[in-house]
């Protein structure tokens, strides 16, 4: 199955969402009932299908598939957890437009195209930016957002255009390369809200709902770096242009996001502070994938991204149901967190492992081989510690965890499942068998129905716990990843070669000639497409320039 | 050079100019809608109706969102403080420059006009994006910034293909709907246009008007955040 269905269905229920959120419930049902079938129909997409459509394709593959379905399942737990903690009403309708727009971008092999497609899909999140009733603080945050947005996005369209044509009587060749890729990279991390790009990110943390922040900062911007990843290698990687310059200038970028991130983490007092940061840390590891412009770097790049988003986004459901459990964020007043909720403490450690990993694990050989492949020396250890500086943040969560508990700590409520209220017993008075007969059935409705009413009621004492518990599904999810569970190392990896049949020319089954594009160094083509199957190389023109020798 | 999509050029930059110059909301709004619906016309070959009429349908909304957003409010833009005769001579100069670079070191493969009015409009949308305290000053840069890329990638890469003009149509509808919400949100917390928590300060903290109810302000930051009055309070969504 292509994409469509699932277009259709994160499009369409976002838009019915937004449009009833003046009935809160209405809406909200709306919105986790579209993004669990935006889970379903994200599974049923095809790796290898192609729908031509209006001049352009969308193009299926492995790793789409796996964002997108990645993407709808842990959106789809993070609403709910809005719904136990009270969120933005907006939240359903933004989650599910701005997973669909990462999955159009991602299914765009035409970078152009995909970055329209990308930068819409952020513009989304400026409506759950804003809280209702409206604060000046979410005001301005809304307003940079939209400056960062249009910014970056004016950045890759010019880039993309730029070298995105014929280019045989170029003048100027590498200076033209260069700066088209600084001013792709560059936006990569203004989306990011990469050091120096993050003053508005780092507001966006206050301002946002906590549960959308994962959308806002991570997987929106994310597929964004998919489809530079996919540009540069397509596009840039292949010419083995110098651009010393420019590429240091992005692993600067990159690797200076990776150390500071983690030390501004480090520093926080407010926990939705601390997920901001370590996201922007982590996005620091994902522009090293753009600095390295290398085949080899495509399948750790990609690996990567996918797998931090995951992660960061279980760091950020702990955080809310850390607040839901114990009524603040504020490091300093959880002390005892992890003696009184042992749930969230295993969440912790789950997605300690997850976001670190060890060796072997794709998480771990995935960081560590984007920096060997971009620093050297000195630099490449001072960026290694600093990508596992976070674990200096987690260190001092846990010490605090397992401290004397605070007042706040000490009054709140315990995490074992309670019944909200006793369900009243009805004897069965009837004097013959048959009159008790009917009693006891009668009885039996009028009990189930007392059931149903408590739910309610017993959903919102058990409100922590289940916050809990979606917290371990996210964490689990996000472990799994990390350990190369879903296949993520070889949807990351797939390289383009199986020509997929567009399904307007040829019926299906009838068999294509694959490409035989090479890179200059005679590997196989590292990409073609954002989403990082091949169909790319067979329905966008070669660069008619010559390649430049590397010096 | 061609005629028509000259004068279509000074069509969408005179209309650049107004948006970024004028005081009046509904003048700049009328102003940003001239310039976006004439950069839907500045290609070679020029698009299918199909997709010329999704971009003058997404330029109407965008621009109806953004009315709604400063409906029934007095607020005056800032405007530009260079006055517009200055705008006008910086966009026409960068005009010059656009037009001059055609292909930006190699053949473009769409007219020289798109990449004069695409320098153009960069230029004017730069001063409302870097000093823009004014929430729909910001806004209309923001939409021109990236309207001038667009046209920059019409002029350098040609006639942009159905499927690009679609999402090109839903961007600037989705441009819209960001900047009518950011609007709206100014307005409501009583600082008028202007995005900032000592603007606001400085004025009443309601509103009244169509289209934004009397609305209550506060300045703690956290937002969303239920108040944390005791461990799992109860939920308190914010409609």
């Amino acid at each position: 199955m292509t994409i469509l269905p699932f277009l259709a269905v994160t499009f369409g229920a976002a838009a019915a969402s937004l449009l009833t959120r003046r009935s809160e419930r209405l809406s909200a049902t709306i919105g986790i009932l579209g993004l669990a079938g935006a889970v379903v129909a994200a599974a049923a997409i095809s790796a290898d299908e192609m729908l031509a459509i209006g001049g352009g394709e969308l193009v299926g593959s492995a790793y789409l598939r796996l964002f997108v379905w990645l993407g709808s399942l842990v959106a789809l737990l993070l609403a709910l957890l809005g719904l136990l903690s009270g969120s933005h009403r907006h939240v359903p309708g933004v989650l599910l437009a701005g997973i669909g727009a990462a999955g159009l971008a991602l299914a765009l092999p035409d970078a152009r195209i995909a970055i329209l497609a990308a930068t819409a899909g952020g513009l989304v999140g400026i409506l759950v930016t804003i809280p209702l009733p409206a604060l000046a603080s979410g005001v301005v945050v809304a307003a940079r957002e939209l400056r960062a947005l249009a910014v970056a996005g004016a950045l890759a369209i010019l880039a993309a255009a730029w070298i995105g044509r014929p280019l045989a009587e170029l003048a100027g060749e590498p200076a033209v390369f260069g700066l088209a890729y600084l001013g792709f990279a560059v936006a990569v991390a203004i989306r990011f809200g990469a050091i120096p790009f993050h003053f508005w990110a780092a507001r966006l943390a206050d301002a946002a709902p906590e549960v959308s922040l994962p959308m806002l900062m991570a997987w929106g911007p994310a597929a964004f770096a998919v489809v530079a990843l996919a540009w540069a290698d397509q596009s840039v990687a292949p010419l083995l242009l110098p651009l010393t310059v420019e590429r240091s200038l992005v692993v600067a970028v990159g690797a200076v996001s990776a150390v500071l991130g983690a030390v501004a983490a480090w520093i926080q007092d407010d926990l939705e502070h601390v997920v901001g940061y370590t996201i922007i840390a982590d996005a620091g590891i994902a522009i090293l994938g753009l600095a390295a412009l290398d085949p080899a770097a495509w399948e750790p790049a990609r690996t990567w991204v996918i797998v931090f988003v995951v992660a960061r986004s279980a760091f950020a459901a702990w955080a809310v149901a850390v607040r839901l459990a114990f009524g603040s964020r504020r490091i300093d007043e959880l002390r005892g967190w992890a003696l009184r909720a042992p749930l969230l403490a295993l969440g912790l450690v789950m997605i300690v492992v997850a976001s670190f990993g060890v060796p072997g694990l794709a998480v771990w050989e995935a960081r560590t081989g984007l920096i060997d492949l971009t620093l050297d020396g000195p630099f490449a250890i001072v960026v290694t510690l600093g990508a596992l500086g976070p674990l200096a943040v987690y260190a001092r969560l846990a010490a605090i965890g397992v401290g004397r508990p605070s007042e706040t700590v000490a009054r709140a409520a315990s995490q074992r499942p309670t019944w909200a209220a006793p369900l009243p017993s009805r004897p069965a008075l009837g004097r013959t068998i048959a009159g008790r007969g009917v009693e006891r059935a009668a009885n039996a409705v009028g009990g189930g129905l007392d059931l149903l009413r408590t739910v309610p009621a017993a959903l919102g004492v058990n409100r922590a716990l289940i916050a809990s518990l979606l917290v371990l599904a996210l964490a689990g999810i996000s472990l799994a990843l990390s350990a190369g569970g879903f296949g993520v190392t070889a949807a990351a990896g797939a390289v383009p070669g199986q020509v997929p049949t567009p399904i307007e020319s040829e019926p299906p089954g009838s068999e294509s000639e694959p490409p035989a594009t090479t890179t200059p160094d005679g590997s196989a083509p590292a990409s073609g497409s954002p989403a990082g199957s091949g169909p790319a190389e067979s329905t966008r023109p070669e660069p008619s320039f010559q390649s430049v020798p590397s010096p | 050079m061609n005629p028509a999509l000259a004068g279509l050029t000074c069509v969408v930059v005179a209309g650049a100019v107004t948006a970024v110059s004028a005081r009046e909301p509904r003048a700049a709004l009328l102003g940003l809608l001239v310039a976006l619906l004439g950069a839907s016309f500045l290609a070679d070959p020029l698009p299918t109706p199909l997709p010329i009429a999704a971009r003058i349908v997404a330029a109407i909304l965008a621009a109806r969102l953004v009315a709604i957003a400063i409906r029934g409010g007095g607020e005056q833009t800032s405007g530009s403080r260079l006055g517009w005769p200055v705008e006008a001579l910086a966009a026409a100069a960068a005009a010059v420059i656009g037009y001059a670079t055609h292909g930006l070191g190699a053949p473009g493969a769409g007219p020289p006009e798109a990449q004069a009015a695409g320098f153009a409009i960069g230029v004017l949308a730069a001063t409302p994006i870097v000093t823009g305290r004014d929430v729909l000053r910001l806004g209309i840069g923001s939409i021109l910034l990236l309207s001038a890329g667009l046209l920059v990638r019409q002029a350098i890469g040609g006639t942009p293909s159905d499927l690009e003009q679609l999402a090109t149509s839903g961007l600037v509808v989705g441009l819209g709907g960001a900047v009518a919400a950011i609007t709206l949100g100014a307005r409501a917390v009583g600082g008028g246009l202007v995005a900032g928590e000592e603007a606001a300060a400085r004025r009443p903290t309601r509103v009244h008007g169509r289209g934004v109810g009397p609305i209550q302000t506060s300045h703690r930051s956290g937002a969303h955040r239920p108040p944390e009055s005791g461990p799992a309070a109860e939920p308190t969504t914010h409609r």
